[in-house]
């Protein structure tokens, strides 16, 4: 639904006259992140180009930008804990499917500033609005409950994150945008999307596909133990038994 | 340096599991114990998931039972039979341990089940220790020592078909005890992580009335292969073995545990056992606290198939 929204942002809007065109790029196209690393920026930029002839009006408009970048979709379950006899106890469970794994948005002004909540709400921009696709529940206050517990989580784990003044303008139309890729992120497909808002209205939206590998030692253990289960338990016991060997040998008791 | 534990899903610093590896083993050697029930929570405090702490320390029980199996194994005092029939019951208690783990993790209830099931088990055991080694320190004050615990020459255990003869026991019993005791010692691995030393021990003296010579060398060949089973089980069906994580706890544990066998040479056994009720008992409560206290959210999220 989203996406072809955008699709039909990018159709229709450009075309638009007096209106103002975005180019935008990525500093990589794919990212490679490796276990032993402590966090890596991805870098969108672009510029604002003008088509408007003479009497321009941009300057006595707040023109604002929007950068977002999503992760790969995934199937999330969420658990309540509630005090059963005194003790903390798992005992409501809601799987929430198509969330993205990951989130950041960043912004010229806080997102509240640029645009009413239903314009943000239809694209998806900000953590308020990073919605699932679907719930395995029909009551809609308990998705959102849920839903709000995944962004906290997110947040916590640094997965999920909003830079109200990340946009940074070098100059009137050219800005960028650090964005932070963890440790934990998630392998697979992302997007970056940029839209640029004027008096509250997406002008011009564009999007492009990144993709996040994670490599090294740590992920080929990871694809051993999922791909061979059996010969990678094998292997950890293996090792536990000749490391208990070695230290027999090592440290014998004299007598 | 951080280093990321590819199936822990978290990034820890390699000094600090090489020391937690020390410490446990430092005590498992001080103490003669394997160590898991004191492992496996240390891990799940450091914020490790229950269920890969569980699994990685089977595996590492298998490495700290090794080198001690060995030794037993060159001095002959294992009953190969009596391993045998225990280890039969181990598997098959293993093997269940790590279906119903599975079942508890798919329903999310894996990491309270492990938490409440170390406060029963230490509250018990150290509970029981604390009592027994201070009656042994106050009978050592006053001078009277305790009488020993009268030969019971025939239990109910005698009168149990399918009897079978034990040679380096000298013993002739049914084979449905050890086998039990094999599998409840299984499940223990599977669950908690655990070799089960704590049970298997007293069990085989005091329910089997096996002679102390050959119980320690049995009970770790027991241990060895359970807690190798475990490792592979666990592995196969719950993906939870980090064998990163595992690496880093038996290099620590085998050279802690050096250190530890020689101070606790240097002890007193009353006092040793005392000394390791308090520690039992003060883990114990610790998890008791974790299940109790209002968690900092009551919301957890897990990934499907990341």
């Amino acid at each position: 639904m989203r996406a072809a929204l955008l699709a039909l942002v990018l159709v229709l809007l450009p075309a638009g006259a007096g209106a103002e065109d975005l180019v935008s790029g990525l500093s990589q196209d794919q990212i490679q992140i490796t276990s032993n690393y402590t966090g890596s920026d991805l870098v969108v930029f672009g510029a604002i180009e003008q088509n408007t002839g003479i009497g321009d009006e941009a300057d006595t408009n707040r023109r604002d930008v929007v950068v977002v970048v999503r992760g790969p979709a995934a199937k999330m379950d969420v658990r309540r804990k509630q005090r059963i006899a005194g003790l903390w106890i798992n005992n409501r469970e809601i799987t929430l499917s198509g969330m993205p794994a990951y989130y950041y948005v960043a912004s010229t002004q806080p997102l509240t500033k640029i645009a009413q909540p239903d314009m943000l709400g239809r694209y998806q921009i900000g953590l308020d609005n990073v919605k699932p696709e679907s719930a395995s529940t029909h009551s809609s206050l308990k998705a959102e409950q849920f839903r709000q517990a995944v962004v906290r989580e997110r947040v916590r784990t640094h997965l999920f994150s909003e830079a109200p003044n990340g946009v940074e303008f070098l100059g009137y139309s050219l800005f960028r945008v650090h964005v932070p890729v963890p440790a934990g992120a998630p392998r697979g497909q992302y997007t970056a999307e940029v839209y640029l808002f004027k008096n509250g209205v997406v002008m011009s939206a564009q999007s492009t596909p990144l993709f996040v590998d994670q490599i090294g030692l740590e992920r080929n253990l990871f694809n051993f133990a999922h791909n061979e289960p059996f010969t990678y338990g094998v292997a950890a016991v293996l090792m536990a038994v000749l490391l208990g060997y070695l230290s027999s040998l090592i440290f014998r008791q004299p007598g | 340096m951080e280093i990321y534990l590819p199936i822990a899903e978290m990034s820890v610093h390699w000094l600090i599991i090489l020391a937690m590896g020390g410490a446990v083993g430092f005590l498992s050697g001080m103490f003669g114990v394997g160590g898991g029930f004191l492992l496996t929570p240390l891990l799940i405090f450091y914020g490790i998931p229950s269920e890969v702490a569980v699994a990685t320390t089977a595996s590492h029980i298998t490495a700290s039972s090794m080198a001690g199996a060995l030794a037993q194994w060159k001095r002959r005092s294992v009953d190969l039979a009596m391993a045998g029939v225990l280890l039969a019951g181990g598997l098959v208690g293993t093997s269940f341990g790590v279906w119903l783990f599975k079942l508890l993790l798919e329903a999310g209830q894996s990491e309270f089940v492990v938490s409440a099931g170390y406060v029963i088990l230490l509250g018990t055991v150290g509970g029981l220790m604390l009592s027994e080694s201070l009656q042994a320190l106050r009978a050592a004050r006053s001078g009277n020592p305790l009488p020993s615990r009268p030969a019971q020459h025939h239990n109910w255990i005698h009168g149990l078909p399918l009897k079978m003869r034990f040679r380096q026991s000298r013993l002739y019993i049914s084979v449905f005890p050890p086998l039990v005791l094999g599998f409840i010692v299984g499940i223990l691995s599977a669950i908690m992580g655990v070799g089960g030393g704590f049970v298997l021990v007293p069990a085989m003296i005091y329910l089997l009335r096996m002679p102390t010579s050959v119980v320690m060398g049995t009970s770790l060949v027991q241990i060895l292969c359970v807690t190798a089973a475990t490792t592979i089980l666990q592995a196969t069906s719950n993906y939870t073995v980090d064998i990163l994580l595992a690496g880093l706890l038996i290099l620590g544990g085998v050279v802690g545990a050096q250190f530890g066998v020689r101070i606790g040479a240097r002890m007193r056994g009353e006092q040793l056992r005392l000394l390791l009720a308090v520690l039992v008992l003060a883990v114990g409560a610790r998890l008791l606290i974790g299940l109790v206290v209002t968690p900092e959210d009551i919301f957890s999220v897990t990934v499907e198939g990341q």
